[in-house]
This record gives structure tokens, C-alpha cells and sequence, in this order.
């Protein structure tokens, strides 16, 4: 009997307790459950189609995937054969990170030259915004990267341009010694969205700063680079962290444009690709986790590394 | 604690809805459901769905979907989709990934059919040989093919040069290129395609030789000084401008639409002879198709007749019967045969190819007879490509490329090829 009556006063217990529960789930639910709802097809985004398989590819890394049958623990096999027996791995390397080197500076560079030219208030600014942010939209696409091919072929409109002036271009596009420059000059054609951030980032810094210094008789030089440049070090910083990931991450137009084989002499094989060759072409799912995952392990050193060295050279406006 | 119907309420409660609508299965429809898929040009899915068309017809009830993807984006798409649970019924097959689809349990062995719903035996028995993989039948050949050069006789007329014959030897072929390079009747234009990249063409050269790509052990069967020799073979053909130039060369990403002759930059190109149909479609210079040349006057020639492609049938097919019945009905039945003419190869039935002959055009004819007309030029079917062929054919082409930009000479050439096949093979 006492166990009944313990039991009752358990249950009788839980019964005053849940109410108190299902109040706060209530009150929680009524407070945020619709916050949630609307992020739920997001979430199911992330969990489902970002954070899991990023799951299953680190544990993939560690297996010989062939995609068809069950894959099968190596260890850490894969990421010893890349450090060790990867010829194509090194070459891959070398490419991405050219391309790293080459784009992100020149891209940056053009961004900003065009945002101190429209900030110098231009007429029908906005017009010029949208015209040039155009490329952005497009630059990621197949066609441009078709188009891309047209462009720099042998007989390709630059061609025809130079042989105005009595130039002989080669095929651009389809040599090994200047692939990748025209790689790096349809990213530096998307400058569009480190221009819009640099603009902003310019109508930021306050006009007095430079009446005072014009009243000082700074040049415009020395204006740009005494108040504009460090005060828009903040600005250079986010796009450049931002840039760069992206350039490693580049895919789409050394695909196209190579036609998935990263050639001539893989002068074009970017990372990303070689990764992608080896998952899809070779059947090796589990070498190209592993490849992945160094790729993560590269963009997340190269981002560290910017922001411990930022410090110096990053001006906050506090 | 009252429950008010508040507007947020509402919204929230849409937006889950809605978000389940775009994650929700579609419904199942009641009818049979066969899904394809193949690589190729809009002339293959055309006439692929025409077919279909006509299946449907015969087989009230039958719903089929098909999608089709050039040759590069094809395989990782398969990959992909078998690799999630998801491969089509019929898969379209090349015989350099038969084994390793089969070998890997995706595809659905089809001895069970044999007789019954597959009806193949008036086939050539060395092609249906060349769908099996060890002792099964895993693909239904969809027609027969041998590598060809494809000709440009107008480049060749405008040079007043002659035609190859199937007796001219590549000395002879490299002399006619440089002559049409001379002739400069075209901008930017060149006797030869550089096919030094090309495995099809190198397996051909080889064959003459006596040796072969792969033993039927899935081994390298040439050594470093076969591939010296080739290299230095295309090398003193860039040299002599008897071929294209390095980077124009570079170009090609081997399909009809990117090679030297289709961008107007040479008068051959090497291909498939059920190419022809596709070459000609996106040229305005009349095509023809010859065959490879030889190594030496006396030689016998290096081709073969292959299964150009197969119908396989999804070990993960909900009805593979049915999937056998298409395949059945592609490769029989007369009207479908006079759909596809030889757009996939010569079919390999006898009495299709009976009743096709008469409606067949001047392409289809010149196909034909292409391939039926090898004689003696052409030997047996070689062993199926083993796993990591794929890759290898890559290999070829990037030291082609690394020879014909200079960075290494013919020698060092078929000293890296040998190296990078042999490990790309012993890696699988």
C-alpha cells in the first residue's frame, strides 16, 4: 500500500509540477516558437544539407569510399598519401594558391579605385552601382565562363583587338603559361561587391577630417593615405578575409572553362576541382573528403593568421 | 491559459506548412515509372525520346522519364545518383566503366531475361561478350562502332590534296597535313589535328604494333619506348606544321563541338564512327570517315569493332523486368531501329540492320559502311578497360600536352606516361 500511496504521491507531485513545465515550454513556445518557424526551412538547410554532411565527410575522410559500396576504415591513409605520394595534390596547391595571390589583390585594388571614383559623387551614382555590380551577378555563371572561352581563344575577340596593332596573340585561354591570368582576370572583372562594401565604407569617414586637413594643406595624396586609407582599414580587412576564402574556394570557371580537366598541363586544376575529379571522376569519396578537409583546415589558418596580424595594422574608429 | 488565433500565429503556422510542402516526397503516381538516362547531343535525346514515345504507346500505363548529359558532366551524375540510392532504371554504359559498375553491385545482372524478354540472339556474340562482366551479362550493346579519323573534304579539295585511303600510312598523313598547312587556303588552318592526347588513336597505333593499352589483367601492355616513339611521332609533325599548334590544340575538351576540325582549325579529327551523324550536323564542309593510318605499308591495321555503348539496368530498379523490356524494344523493334539509325553505332541485331538498310541516309549509309567494311584492318575486341582506365586516358592527355608545350621531350614523355599509368592502375 505504501508503494501505492508513494507512487500517488509521486504522481500527485509530477502533476503539480508539469503544469509549472509545460507553462515555461508554453510560455517559451509563445515567446519564440514563431521566431523558430520561420527559420525552421533554414534549419532544416543547415542541419540537413550543411552540418551533416560535413559530419559524415570527416568521418568519410577516414575510409576508401568508392560512392557504390560501403565505405571501408583506412585510418588515416588518405591524409598520408596527400602529404606524401600526391604529385596532384602539390600541383593543385600550387595553382590555388597563384590564383589566391594574383586575384585578391588586383580585385580589391580595382574595387577600390572605382569606389573612390564613384564616391567623388558622381551623377546618376546609383545607375553606375548597379552597372557595375552586374558582373558579380553574372561572374559565377556557365555562360560567362563560356563566354570567357570565346573571349581568349585563339581566335577570340582579344585576339582580334591585339592584331589591330599588329600583336599576334596565342590561344590565352588554352595555354599553360597564361590560363590562369584569365582566370584571374574574370574575378577581378566581379569586383562589384568589395566596391559597394568600400563605398559604404568610405561615406563613413566624417567630411570634417578632411576640410581640416585641406585647411592644413594636406594634398589629396596625403589625405588619401593619411585619413582615408587607415580609416577605412576596417573595410580592407572584412572584404579582403572575405575575398580570399572565396578564391579558394573557386570552382565554376576553371570547370567550364577547362572542361573539368583543370588542363592545359593542369595549369587550371584549383583546388576545388582537383577535389571534385577525384570524388566524381575517380570514384575516391573518401581521399576527396580528406581533401577537403585540409582545404578547410588551410582557409581556417589563412583567416586566423589575418586576424592575429589585423591589430596591426587595422584601425578601429574607438 | 487561452489559446488566441493571433495573425503570427497564422504566419507561423504557413510558413511551417509551407516548408514542409517543398520538403515533402512528391506523391506517387500509380502508373510503372521507368527513368533514363544517357550522355550526348540533342540529335541522340531526340531521337532517344521519340523511341520512348513509341514504347509508351505499345505499353499502355508506362511512364518514362528520360534526361541526358554531355559525355564529362554524365559520369559524376551517375556517380552521384547511384551513390545515393537513386540511379535511374536504364543507364547508358561505356565499356571503359562497365566493370566497375558492375564489379561494384550497381548494375542488375540480365542472364534471367535472356530469351524471354530480352530477345538478343541474333546479336554478334563477340558484342554480347563485351556487355559481360565475369560470366554475367550486365549491358545490351546499342551498336557497334571502331574509331575513325573524320575528314574534311573540302579543306582537303580547296589544298588539292587527295583523300587518305585505308593504305595511307601516318608518314603519308603527315606529309598531306603539312601540305594543306602550306596550301594556307584558310585562316589560322592546319592539315591534322594534334592526336597525340588521344587514347583511342594511341591504342590504334599501338595495336599495329602488336601490343595493346591494358592486358586482360588490367596491366600497362606498352612499355616507355612505345611512348617515346609516338611522342616524338606528333612532335615532328608539330614541327613541320603538318598538325595544329600546342594551345590550339588545347581547345578540345574531346567532344564534337571543341575539336580542331569542328572550330575550323584542321581538316581531321579522331573520333567514333557513329560520331559522323553529330560531326556533320554542326559542319557545313561535307565529313567523311576513314580509317586510322598504319604504321607501315605492310601493316595490319589497329581497329576493332566495339560495342559503341549499352543499356544497363539499375541493380536498385523497383521493375527491372521493365527496364529489360525497354532495352528489348530499343535495340528490336523495327520502327524504333528506324528512329535512331546509327546514331548509336551499327545495330547488332541482323535482322534490324535488314530492315533499317533501306531507310537509312547517305550518313548512316557511310557509317555502315564504315564499319563493316574494316576487313582486314579490323581485330578482336580487346578486354574491357580496367578500373582507373578513366583516369589513365586523363594521364595521356596531360603529357601529350606537357610534350607538345615543351616542358618535356618525346623521351621523358613516354618515360612519365608509363610511370603515371602504371600507378594510376596499381591504385585501382
Amino acid at each position: 500500500m505504501a508503494t501505492v500511496q508513494d507512487s500517488a504521491v509521486a504522481i500527485g507531485g509530477g502533476a503539480q509540477a508539469r503544469p509549472a513545465a509545460q507553462g515555461r515550454w508554453a510560455s517559451l513556445w509563445a515567446k519564440h516558437g514563431a521566431g523558430y518557424m520561420f527559420l525552421l526551412p533554414w534549419l532544416i538547410g543547415f542541419f540537413g544539407l550543411t552540418l551533416g554532411p560535413a559530419i559524415a565527410s570527416f568521418y568519410l575522410s577516414f575510409t576508401s569510399f568508392d560512392l557504390i559500396r560501403s565505405p571501408e576504415w583506412v585510418g588515416t591513409a588518405n591524409y598520408v598519401r596527400i602529404a606524401t605520394a600526391d604529385p596532384k595534390f602539390a600541383a593543385a596547391m600550387q595553382v590555388t594558391f597563384l590564383y589566391v595571390v594574383l586575384s585578391v589583390p588586383f580585385k580589391l585594388t580595382f574595387a577600390l579605385l572605382v569606389a573612390l571614383l564613384l564616391d567623388r559623387g558622381v551623377k546618376g551614382l546609383t545607375f553606375y552601382r548597379a552597372l557595375f555590380y552586374l558582373p558579380s551577378l553574372l561572374g559565377g555563371s556557365v555562360a560567362i565562363a563560356v563566354l570567357w572561352r570565346q573571349l581568349f581563344a585563339g581566335d577570340g575577340l582579344i585576339n582580334s583587338l591585339l592584331a589591330q596593332f599588329g600583336i599576334e596573340g596565342p590561344s590565352w585561354i588554352s595555354h599553360p603559361n597564361y590560363s590562369i591570368w584569365t582566370l584571374v582576370v574574370l574575378s577581378v572583372w566581379q569586383f562589384g561587391s568589395p566596391m559597394i562594401i568600400f563605398l559604404a565604407g568610405l561615406r563613413q569617414i566624417p567630411t570634417d577630417m578632411y576640410e581640416a586637413a585641406s585647411l592644413d594643406g594636406a594634398s589629396k595624396f596625403r589625405q588619401f593615405y593619411k585619413i582615408t586609407l587607415p580609416l577605412l582599414t576596417p573595410v580592407i580587412f572584412f572584404n579582403a578575409v572575405v575575398q580570399t576564402i572565396d578564391a579558394f574556394k573557386a570552382f565554376t570557371p576553371a570547370f567550364i572553362i577547362s572542361g573539368g580537366t583543370g588542363g592545359p598541363i593542369n595549369s587550371t586544376l584549383f583546388y576545388t576541382l582537383y577535389l571534385y575529379q577525384e570524388a566524381f571522376g575517380n570514384f575516391r569519396m573518401g581521399y576527396a573528403s580528406a581533401l577537403a578537409w585540409i582545404l578547410v583546415l588551410i582557409i581556417g589558418l589563412f583567416t586566423a593568421f589575418s586576424f592575429l596580424t589585423s591589430r596591426y595594422w587595422v584601425h578601429y574608429d574607438d | 491559459m487561452t489559446h488566441r488565433i493571433s495573425r503570427r500565429t497564422v504566419l507561423a503556422g504557413g510558413a511551417a506548412l509551407l516548408s514542409y510542402a517543398a520538403f515533402a516526397p512528391r506523391a506517387f503516381s500509380q502508373e510503372a515509372r521507368l527513368r533514363l538516362l544517357w550522355w550526348g547531343s540533342q540529335t541522340r535525346a531526340d531521337r532517344t525520346n521519340k523511341v520512348s514515345e513509341l514504347f509508351k504507346k505499345a505499353n499502355p500505363g508506362v511512364d518514362i522519364n528520360g534526361e541526358f548529359l554531355g559525355w564529362s558532366d554524365y559520369w559524376p551524375r551517375l556517380a552521384t545518383q547511384v551513390a545515393g540510392g537513386n540511379a535511374p532504371d536504364v543507364i547508358q554504359m561505356d565499356y571503359r566503366y562497365i566493370v566497375e559498375y558492375a564489379r561494384r553491385g550497381a548494375l542488375a545482372p540480365l542472364d534471367s531475361y535472356l530469351g524471354s524478354v530480352l530477345k538478343v540472339e541474333d546479336f554478334d556474340e563477340v558484342q554480347i561478350k563485351g556487355g559481360s562482366v565475369d560470366g554475367k551479362l550486365y549491358g545490351i550493346s546499342l551498336g557497334a562502332n571502331s574509331t575513325a579519323m573524320m575528314v574534311n573534304t573540302v579543306a582537303f579539295e580547296e589544298a588539292g590534296v587527295d583523300l587518305p585511303t585505308p593504305s595511307t600510312t601516318w608518314e603519308e598523313l603527315a606529309r598531306m597535313g603539312v601540305e594543306i598547312t602550306k596550301a594556307g587556303k584558310r585562316k589560322g588552318y592546319y592539315g591534322l589535328s594534334d592526336g597525340s592526347g588521344v587514347e583511342p588513336l594511341l591504342e590504334n597505333w599501338l595495336r599495329q604494333r602488336g601490343k595493346a593499352l591494358f592486358t586482360a589483367d588490367g596491366k600497362i601492355a606498352y612499355d616507355a619506348n612505345d611512348g617515346a616513339e609516338w611522342f616524338a611521332m606528333w612532335q615532328k609533325m608539330r614541327e613541320d606544321k603538318a598538325c595544329v599548334p600546342a594551345d590550339i590544340q588545347a581547345l578540345d575538351q574531346f567532344n564534337i563541338e571543341t575539336s580542331p576540325l569542328s572550330l575550323g582549325n584542321a581538316a581531321t579529327s579522331y573520333a567514333h564512327s557513329n560520331q559522323l551523324v553529330g560531326y556533320q550536323a554542326i559542319n557545313k564542309d561535307k565529313i567523311v570517315l576513314k580509317s586510322h593510318a598504319l604504321i607501315s605499308k605492310d601493316a595490319k591495321g589497329g581497329h576493332y569493332r566495339k560495342p559503341s555503348m549499352f543499356f544497363s539496368v539499375s541493380a536498385k530498379s523497383s521493375d527491372p523486368e521493365l527496364g529489360a523490356k525497354y532495352v528489348n524494344f530499343f535495340v528490336k523493334d523495327p520502327e524504333a531501329a528506324k528512329i535512331l539509325g546509327v546514331e548509336r553505332g551499327v545495330p547488332e541485331s541482323a535482322s534490324v540492320r535488314e530492315a533499317l538498310a533501306p531507310s537509312l541516309d547517305e550518313l548512316g549509309r557511310a557509317a555502315l559502311d564504315y564499319v563493316s567494311g574494316l576487313g582486314a584492318l579490323a581485330g578482336d575486341l580487346p578486354p574491357p578497360p580496367p578500373s582507373g582506365a578513366g583516369e589513365a586516358e586523363l594521364a595521356l592527355r596531360s603529357v601529350a600536352e606537357q610534350v607538345a608545350f615543351g616542358q618535356l621531350d618525346a623521351k621523358q614523355g613516354g618515360e612519365t606516361l608509363v610511370n603515371e599509368v602504371t600507378q594510376i592502375l596499381s591504385r585501382g
